[in-house]
């Protein structure tokens, strides 16, 4: 009966107009007398760009005016994406936090609307003003695209990929401003993460982790770059298209755009489902323990499926880019190219360091703390029962750990073996202690942070990550740089920290001679040893975390 | 279970070790403003808060009108007007944008059907001549009026109000007690806490005292006062003039105490039970002392309250 009553009263989600919520921000954000100046200031700044461009090119530029037109589309895209991106984002953020801060969040949570409607409503209201000034700087995108003579295909392609990036990090930026508590970090969090996504994910992308720049719109802009560039700069393109791999995944090739949207649309669904999560009820954790291991073996899949082809063609490896960039400064021939043994050490360890810090950030998303699990037993106890359910909230995180350890594990080594295996290394073997090492770094690595956190909480585990993971790290580094006769404690210093746990396991996977002999010699020796003690403190934690558990059970007796 | 217009049952919330709400059950019948009372953290906010859905108890069942909040909370939400401690407002909203929003989410009809509503409530507390100004322009009072109004909006048959009248002057409050009371005639069950104690015995037509999250007592102001008043009982009585004699008399008796003499009258102490009361009384007027009157003063709500915040700053 129930049912039946909200179909008929409630507005679906997908009704963003009729979103009481979007409807309550139009009305605030949109009021004339502060929309008129804001959008007169980027009206006018699009009008400059495409105006100053277009008529600069065609005088000073002697160019035709197809070619000109196209010259303000990338300086338009830039500006549409601060004004969407950045100050949307950050608008999100920072207008999410306030509302929490001043209470008047808790009004709209009393509201009879699902979960998912008011996630929407949030997610379209508060950057309204943001839509309506990226809106306001279209026409000038539109017409230098029409007198450009750019299909309508690469213009729906850029656009539709722009808009679901700019969901993406408004959806981000909603998060962040539901979890943290101080406004202006909010806000300035969420800009960062988009400043970010912008700057420092392309690089990484360079090391192989290609799949991380599909949350931006880069792979689409460059796949069309050619028609956002004079006829006469063909070769400028050609070489540059050369460089963007193309959105491989395993054995399939995928349009970027197809790519960038699933990529896209699966961190949006993350995303609200954690939303969902919160509106629904307040004390839930972000990610549900099925939720949190499924992304991570989502995230595991496209890094590895977007990796592996790139391996053979050669461009996976950071020098291949270089040189083809910068060689004849170098004195690289780029024909003849060859990827160094270091870059085996490089990519297989930066491969287990992203896939450690994922099993940290799942971690961090589904451990309960110590009040949670209080209700957790009372609520069991109330009706009858003596277990938690390994699903529900109040339980250990250990076994999904374990799950994330056994997919990461299989991923990692899939990886390693690839680029052992692959053409460009003959010379090397993958170590009869590969797997072993690789399964050790993420056990000891995830069970640790796992059960410290759900032992002693969060502000004992961050302290114990700067003891234990950050000073050992920045002591080996001081000790390493100072002089030779200090390398070899400067090895095992390092080898202590988790963070370099990845990076030494490397090394054991695939020993390579391409480093100091102290190095060489240093690295298995510390490894090994770090992690036969890790797996000793790992047993000790798992003990000690079993005794937790039960003593809070039984207190709840 | 849902007779009520609010049947609480087993309800327990936890943070943490600390037990905000020790198992209660509570059942308030429709039409009726009930007052909620109890020192600070004896559990208001929390039992106020589960019941506005806004937070999931560790357990127990909660209907309101019928209405199984844990399973049915966006139902529950049509039925519900929840009042805030404090009751924020947004800064970016005019006071007629504020409440239309909340028609809006709860669906009263078209922009000219929501548009009366808002003035209708504006209407009841006395806030039409604000109603283009912005909410953060508003005095506390206001605020809380607003506020108010917004909680009247979709004509909630539950009304859950933490503290509604503290900011508010004496004649702003009487006129809140008056609308609370005509919503109560008008079928509305309104859940009231205050610390205005008194003026939560005028209002309501029966209360509780809550205390360590424990329910201490329920019902009427009179059986609430005679179930956790002091077991001594204050008596007075008036003599036709000043009498010496009847205070010795007193001093005389065990069962006396605190005895204070002003001209013809005389406060003490008494301790014992009805019967015993009723024989002493007998004793005193044939005792030929001039007894012209004779008066039970029972304690005050606010010395109720007292004593049980003492008990806790004791335990």
């Amino acid at each position: 009966m129930s049912e039946e009553w909200q179909r008929e009263k409630m507005v679906p989600f997908w009704k963003i107009w009729a979103n009481p919520i979007v409807r309550r921000y139009a009305r605030s954000r949109l009021r004339p007398v502060s929309l008129g100046g804001v959008l007169l200031v980027f009206v006018l700044i699009a009008a400059f760009i495409f105006f100053s461009i277009r008529q600069g090119a065609m005088g000073q530029g002697q160019l035709e005016l197809m070619d000109a037109a196209r010259l303000p589309i990338v300086p338009l895209l830039v500006l549409q994406g601060l004004i969407l991106f950045m100050l949307g984002t950050g608008q999100v953020a920072g207008a999410m936090t306030a509302e929490a801060d001043e209470g008047v969040l808790e009004y709209q949570r009393l509201a009879p609307m699902t979960p998912l409607t008011k996630v929407v409503g949030y997610l379209f209201g508060l950057p309204i003003r943001e839509w309506v000034i990226f809106a306001a700087t279209m026409p000038f995108s539109i017409f230098s695209m029409w007198q450009g003579k750019v299909p309508l295909g690469v213009f729906l392609e850029i656009y539709s990929v722009f808009i679901v990036a700019g969901v993406l990090y408004h959806l981000t930026g909603l998060l962040a401003g539901t979890v943290m508590k101080n406004r202006r970090w909010a806000f300035l969090g969420s800009m960062g993460l988009v400043f970010m996504l912008y700057t420092v994910l392309p690089q990484v992308a360079k090391f192989g982790l290609v799949y991380f720049k599909y949350f931006t719109i880069l792979p689409v802009v460059e796949e069309s770059f050619a028609y956002f560039v004079p006829r006469s700069g063909q070769m400028v393109i050609q070489t540059m298209q050369e460089l963007v791999p193309t959105a491989r995944f395993f054995g399939l090739n995928f349009p970027q755009v197809v790519f960038t949207l699933i990529s896209q649309g699966i961190l949006i669904l993350a995303m609200s489902t954690m939303l969902w999560r919160r509106w629904r009820r307040n004390e839930s954790h972000l990610l549900g323990k099925v939720g949190a291991v499924g992304l991570f073996a989502w995230v595991q899949l496209v890094i590895l499926g977007n990796a592996l082809p790139l391996i053979e063609t050669g461009q996976l490896f950071p020098s291949r880019e270089f040189g083809r960039r910068f060689g004849r400064f170098a004195g690289v021939d780029p024909a003849n190219w060859q990827p160094e043994a270091w870059e085996i050490f490089m990519m297989i360890g930066i491969f287990g360091v992203v896939t450690l810090a994922m099993i940290w950030m799942m971690s961090f998303l589904i451990i309960p703390n110590e009040e949670g699990q209080v209700r957790g037993w009372r609520r069991v106890r109330k009706k009858g029962g003596s277990r938690l359910s390994i699903l529900s909230d109040p339980a250990t995180a250990t076994p999904w750990v374990f799950l994330m350890v056994a997919i990461g594990s299989v991923g990692w080594f899939t990886f390693a073996k690839a680029i052992v295996g692959s053409r460009w290394f003959p010379e090397f073997q993958l170590s009869s202690m590969a797997l072993l090492a690789i399964v050790m770094v993420l056990f000891t690595g995830g069970i640790l942070v796992q059960t410290i956190l759900e032992t002693k909480g969060r502000k004992f585990t961050i302290l114990a990550i700067i003891l234990g993971g950050v000073l050992p790290l920045m002591l080996g580094m001081i000790a390493a740089l100072t002089k030779d006769e200090l390398l070899p404690a400067g090895v095992w210093l390092i080898g202590i920290s988790p963070m370099s746990w990845a990076m030494y396991a490397s090394q054991v996977v695939v020993p390579i001679d391409d480093m100091p002999a102290d190095v060489i010699r240093g690295i298995p020796l510390a490894f090994w040893f770090w992690q036969g003690v890790a797996v000793l403190l790992s047993l000790w934690m798992l003990n000690l975390l079993r005794r937790t558990r039960k003593e809070i059970a039984e207190k709840t007796k | 279970m849902s007779a009520g217009a609010i049947e609480i049952k087993d309800l327990r919330v936890d943070y943490g070790d600390f037990v905000a709400v020790n198992d209660i059950s509570l059942s308030v019948p429709y039409g009726e403003v009930f007052g909620l009372v109890g020192p600070n953290g004896a559990g208001k906010t929390s039992t106020f808060r589960v019941l506005a859905t806004l937070m999931e108890p560790t357990y127990g069942e909660v209907s309101l009108a019928g209405i199984d909040i844990l399973e049915n909370t966006e139902r529950a939400r049509e039925v519900i007007g929840y009042m805030p401690d404090l009751a924020p407002v947004p800064s970016d909203l005019k006071l007629w944008e504020f409440l239309d929003f909340h028609a809006d989410t709860h669906r009263l009809g078209n922009r000219k059907e929501r548009r009366a509503r808002v003035d209708e409530c504006l209407d009841i507390v006395n806030l039409t001549e604000k109603e283009n100004a912005w909410c953060k322009a508003l005095s506390r009072g206001q605020t809380q009026r607003l506020v108010l109004a917004k909680t009247l909006m979709h004509r909630p048959s539950v009304m859950i109000l933490d503290e509604p009248a503290s900011g508010l002057d004496p004649l702003s409050r009487r006129e809140m007690r008056h609308a609370l009371q005509k919503l109560a005639k008008g079928g509305a069950t309104v859940l009231v806490s205050s610390h205005i104690l008194t003026e939560l015995a005028e209002m309501c037509s029966s209360l509780c005292v809550m205390n360590e999250g424990n329910l201490l007592a329920s019902g009427t102001a009179e059986e609430v006062r005679a179930k956790l008043g002091k077991k001594e009982r204050s008596l007075r009585a008036t003599f036709l003039a000043e009498n010496e004699a009847v205070l010795r008399w007193l001093r005389t008796d065990s069962r006396i105490s605190e005895i204070r003499a002003d001209g013809p009258d005389v406060t003490f102490h008494f301790v014992g039970n009805d019967e015993e009361q009723v024989g002493f009384l007998r004793t005193l007027a044939s005792g030929g002392f001039g007894l012209k009157a004779f008066e039970e003063e029972g304690s005050s709500f606010e010395d109720i309250l007292v004593q049980v915040a003492e008990e806790n700053r004791k335990s």
